[in-house]
């Protein structure tokens, strides 16, 4: 398995584990009374910016801890060069990444149109996220395997 | 994935000039050897930069290195 297979699982694996763990801590706090998710939007828009701080702390960590196990492993230090097929690859996966994200945003917006409540709105934003960066790095890997 | 309609000899040309690797290729090309194999099996059609690079690597004319397929199927 290549580099860029591992990177792209561990991506994955990441963003889910990112997701699902603070998605219940917000849950339980909110079960608990601290904030009312169903009504606070200034609430929501603070969950999102503390969500994007910590996704990015968490998922630098996980790539440097990554790097380390990967070396010791293989006993390759350097990590491989980025060549015309590896930035193909990124660009078809994030057009795919943007289909599933926009296919989310116009079913979200439609649900609102059809009378879901607002909070909805931004569990399906989270929810649509996540599937588009499984998108993404699955197509990669997909494309890594099977060409482009 | 459907194939590429572009063949190529670069397994041949490889042989031919010392026994070159894949790895060897790639570091000459700058480009990775995942990208070599891709090339290689038919997975992958390079950029037209990359095609002369790798002609220029085998000194030999790129209608040597890639032959194109396409109108051999459809006429």
């Amino acid at each position: 398995m290549s580099y860029q297979e591992k990177q792209n699982i561990v991506n994955i694996f990441s963003g889910l584990l990112v997701t699902i763990i603070y998605a219940l801590m917000v849950y339980q706090r909110h079960q608990q009374g601290q904030f009312d998710l169903t009504d606070d939007f200034q609430t929501w828009g603070r969950i999102f910016l503390v969500f994007i701080g910590i996704s990015v702390a968490v998922r630098i960590v996980i790539q440097i801890i990554f790097h380390i196990i990967n070396a010791i492993a293989t006993r390759e230090e350097d990590v491989p060069l980025e060549d015309e097929r590896d930035q193909l690859i990124k660009l078809k996966a994030t057009r795919n990444s943007y289909y599933a994200f926009t296919s989310g945003f116009v079913l979200s917006v439609l649900g609102l149109a059809l009378g879901m409540p607002v909070h909805w709105i931004f569990i399906a934003f989270v929810a649509f996220g996540l599937i588009a960066e499984i998108l993404d790095n699955g197509s990669q890997i997909y494309y890594y395997r099977k060409g482009i | 994935m459907a194939k590429s309609s572009i063949q190529n000899n670069i397994r041949k040309l490889r042989f031919h000039a010392g026994e070159m690797t894949q790895q060897e290729l790639a570091d000459l090309a700058r480009v990775s050897r995942q990208t070599i194999v891709a090339i290689e099996k038919g997975n992958y059609s390079p950029s037209l930069e990359l095609a002369f690079r790798m002609a220029s690597i085998f000194k030999t004319p790129l209608e040597e290195v890639f032959i194109y397929k396409g109108d051999a199927d459809s006429s």
